[in-house]
């Protein structure tokens, strides 16, 4: 961490990157959102259908990827093995 | 009946433009605000956050190298700006700057950005200014970039569709 440290107070948001190394995975949460809305916004005939939709088809994003995730890693373990 | 008749005044090519000038204006044009302001918004920031997660050289612009240098080729007829003297391959050697591009203005002055933070510093010409992001926090950023682009390509689509069919939103 004492390396990383000048490193951090020399960085500039938006010039250099963010330093979310540790937490990448949660970056999955906004993008799926992003892709949610806008998608619904898109497909609803009203905008008031909007966040439920987009709520569900959130929800189910994310349990398709935690499905694929489990699911490769499994197929990894059964590689290894 | 007269948001219908606002509808058919604007081209559906001029919604497409307007959609690429600034992520939501097509709709806005159509008469859904609402529907506007959540596309655009959130296209926005869908790009904006993918330049602050992998930083401003996120932009991997075509024709260009690391340096943010003009990439030349010799041609028969002398050196010849890559861009130009095979665009195709150029750009596909950087896909995802297509998606990127869709996002409208926003992305050209990424890229301007980008390749003034390359520039290498005089006191060492032979490095980049800032040097590009790598490993996850690129991948990441360069996604948020490129999804941001073919979202609003997809309200692009649609905004132009909208005005074509000629309904109520």
């Amino acid at each position: 961490m004492s390396d990383l440290l000048p490193l951090l107070q020399s960085r500039i948001p938006f010039v250099h990157p963010a330093p979310l190394w540790n937490v990448w995975y949660w970056l999955l949460l906004p993008l799926c959102a992003a892709i949610s809305i806008v998608y619904k916004s898109v497909k609803c005939r009203h905008m008031r259908q909007v966040p439920r939709e987009a709520a569900i088809i959130f929800f189910w994003i994310l349990a398709g990827m935690a499905a694929a995730a489990a699911a490769l890693a499994i197929l990894v373990r059964l590689l290894e093995r | 009946m007269s948001s219908t008749a606002a509808q058919s005044a604007v081209p559906p090519p001029l919604i497409a433009v307007a959609g690429w000038l600034l992520p939501g204006l097509g709709y806005w044009l159509l008469g859904q605000k609402n529907r506007a302001i959540t596309v655009g918004v959130t296209v926005l920031l869908t790009f904006i956050g993918g330049v602050y997660i992998a930083g401003i050289r996120v932009m991997d612009v075509p024709g260009y190298d690391s340096l943010g240098r003009r990439v030349l080729l010799a041609t028969p007829g002398g050196p010849q700006w890559a861009l130009v003297a095979r665009p195709v391959a150029e750009v596909l050697n950087k896909p995802w700057f297509i998606g990127q591009i869709m996002a409208g203005p926003i992305s050209i002055i990424g890229s301007y950005a980008s390749l003034e933070a390359a520039s290498p510093r005089p006191d060492n010409p032979r490095q980049e200014g800032v040097a590009a992001s790598h490993g996850r926090l690129a991948e990441i950023g360069t996604l948020y970039t490129a999804v941001a682009g073919m979202l609003n390509l997809l309200a692009i689509i649609d905004s132009s569709y909208r005005a074509g069919r000629r309904e109520q939103p």
